[in-house]
């Protein structure tokens, strides 16, 4: 019996990422990163890899004659016993970096620069179509801390989008997506209506100095296929707030034309900075598919 | 040696284990304190982008190692030889059906592709597996269905004509390869050594499955750590807009979402999302490529699968996705208008 030192480096890693994602979903910094509908999924996944670690650890004490031991059936040579000494290092450093980037940086939540890169939000020339929507939200009771977990009954639905027709449409995040569709929609449906919101202040190019974007993340499965959601909105202070600078507004949904395409357009009445909420991102809805 | 000492020593190491982690987190918690100072703020971006990749890839990632492990030491070359059909156009088919009923994502699939290799499924079986695995199964249609407004038609799309241009590639790739491509050649590894199966116990077998469950995350590991960091480099530093130089029409719009597609590197359930919030911009026959062509290749998977295959042969495969599937999606465009 003798000590396997490389084997001893892959039992460090595996408690290394098992010590990661379970300090992730201890601290509830997971939702900054995927979607909670796979929290259950990772949490899972955090399991199996404390499994392998005590696998791993019969390993890194073994007899020469048992190295193979364990897999008898034809073994391949894939075990990296072969591989040389650079080769490992570097693979190992491969592995440590994510670790090191993880446990040393802090997650930050997506800002303008990103949504820049997506492309555009509003419509750019008349091939397109419009993408400029406002809607309503539930009443202010329902701003839960965790409006992550965001499965709602169809009865719960049902009522919170009946609150659409109400004249003041409070956007909330656990409604945010489907309230968003439904006034991008039908406009015209929700002209007058008076809309409240929070979002981030984000600038397109072409914008004019009185005109600014509220716009959110919408993330279906991580922070990776975040896209930017939100209405072209107008008002004088525009040029005041810089961009990334959070905001709640209130205005009226308006039907305007950008770029020759009809999009809904909320008038501001009131636009003030706010902190940075908890919960940056909105996550749809998950009744209907269910 | 008794089993008490042997005992002993183990938990020694497990605790010894937790002591350098434990160390390592408070250190490398100094060190990021000390480089968040140097680093530019887009770089907390990219690093919240790409640990999200990784994060998000792996439970997918697990299941795909734990399966490859299970036919490591489940399943003979003598199964495989019952199962699939010798006639290559039935083993094409059969990969494909195979693969369109099997929910995986395209991180998942190579290291289970790799498996099914070495245990003797020819090449073009396991590349109509490898293309419909992550393209089509019920979770990708369900999410590709609601995307496009509770339309089925983008879903039957993706699907048919998916399935169609995996069938052709694979039996391109049939015609162009004979061997199996693995990088290290393991057939001489297989087959003669191999003992009967029913001589190892099961609980040695399934010990034997997570230790190969092991090496292969770690192995799989590094290679998705470096595919989601470029893509995670691709989504902070390069704008989208700047992929419009390819032009407008048709062709360059489909180029272009195809460009994205890869290097995105999204996971087919949540691709959908975004190639919808694309159909404003682009012609639906350049989403739809953008739809069947991201879930075959993309970044992240071609370089795990270059750590599989010799570079050769993904480079053959790569080109031969490529060019299918944009003569696919152009046709049916064309048809369609």
């Amino acid at each position: 019996m003798r000590f396997h030192f490389y084997q001893f480096l892959k039992l460090l890693l595996l408690a290394a990422f098992a010590f990661f994602l379970i300090q992730l979903h201890h601290t509830g910094e997971i939702v900054k990163l995927i979607n909670p509908k796979y929290v259950l999924m990772s949490q899972v996944a955090a399991g199996v890899i404390v499994l392998l670690f005590f696998v791993q650890l019969g390993r890194v004490w073994q007899g020469n004659a048992d190295e193979h031991a364990s897999c008898a059936p034809g073994c391949t040579e894939d075990h990296d016993h072969k591989q040389s000494y650079v080769k490992r290092c570097v693979s190992y450093l491969v592995l440590l970096f994510p670790l090191c980037t993880g446990f040393g940086l802090d997650l930050t939540s997506l800002d303008a620069t990103i949504a820049k890169n997506k492309g555009s939000l509003l419509p750019q020339g008349e091939n397109a179509y419009q993408e400029e929507p406002s809607s309503k939200p539930p009443t202010l009771d329902e701003n839960k801390p965790i409006p992550n977990n965001n499965y709602l009954t169809d009865e719960e639905y049902e009522q919170k989008m009946g609150r659409l027709n109400d004249d003041v449409v409070e956007m909330n995040e656990d409604i945010f997506a489907s309230y968003y569709h439904e006034i991008e929609a039908n406009p015209h449906k929700y002209k007058g209506k008076t809309i409240q919101m929070k979002g981030f202040v984000y600038k397109e190019e072409g914008l004019d100095s009185n005109q600014l974007v509220v716009a959110r993340f919408l993330i279906t499965h991580c922070v990776a296929d975040a896209r930017v959601i939100g209405w072209l909105s107008e008002s004088d202070q525009a040029a005041q707030f810089s961009e990334n600078t959070w905001v709640e507004v209130r205005g009226v949904i308006d039907v305007g034309k950008y770029n020759g395409v009809e999009l809904p357009i909320i008038e501001i009445k009131e636009i003030n900075p706010i902190p940075e909420p908890a919960n940056p991102y909105i996550f749809p809805i998950l009744t209907k598919v269910l | 040696m008794t089993f008490r000492l042997y005992n002993t020593v183990l938990d020694v190491t497990a605790v010894l284990a937790f002591v350098i982690v434990a160390y390592f987190v408070t250190y490398s918690q100094w060190l990021g304190k000390s480089a968040s100072i140097i680093l530019p703020g887009s770089f907390n971006q990219l690093n919240t982008i790409f640990l999200s990749l990784i994060i998000e890839a792996i439970p997918f990632v697990l299941i795909g190692v734990l399966i490859a492990g299970c036919i490591q030491m489940f399943i003979t070359e003598e199964h495989v030889k019952r199962w699939i059909p010798q006639n290559k156009y039935r083993a094409i088919l059969m990969g494909c059906l195979v693969g369109s009923v099997f929910p995986a994502c395209e991180c998942g699939i190579v290291p289970i592709v790799r498996r099914l290799v070495a245990k003797g499924v020819p090449l073009h079986a396991s590349i109509g597996f490898l293309l419909t695995g992550p393209l089509i199964n019920p979770i990708v249609i369900l999410s590709t269905y609601m995307a496009f407004g509770n339309d089925m038609k983008m879903a039957g799309l993706r699907m048919g004509v998916g399935f169609v241009a995996a069938l052709l590639i694979a039996l391109l790739i049939s015609t162009l390869f004979k061997s199996n491509q693995l990088k290290h050649s393991v057939s001489g590894l297989y087959g003669s050594e191999t003992l009967p199966q029913s001589e190892v116990s099961f609980m040695k077998k399934l010990k034997g499955m997570c230790v190969h469950s092991i090496d292969e995350f770690f192995d799989m590991g590094k290679y998705l750590i470096i595919g989601a960091f470029v893509a995670a480099f691709v989504q902070t530093y390069v704008q989208a807009q700047s992929l419009f130089l390819f032009g407008e029409g048709l062709m360059g719009a489909t180029v272009v979402m195809m460009g994205l597609a890869f290097f995105l590197s999204l996971c087919s359930e949540a691709d959908a999302f975004i190639g919808a919030s694309f159909s404003s911009l682009f012609p639906s026959g350049a989403v739809l490529a953008f739809l069947i062509y991201g879930p075959m290749i993309d970044l992240k998977n071609t370089i795990m699968l270059l750590s599989v295959f010799k570079s050769r042969f993904v480079f053959t495969l790569f080109l031969s996705i490529t060019v299918i599937v944009f003569v696919c999606t152009i046709t049916i465009s064309m048809v369609g208008r």
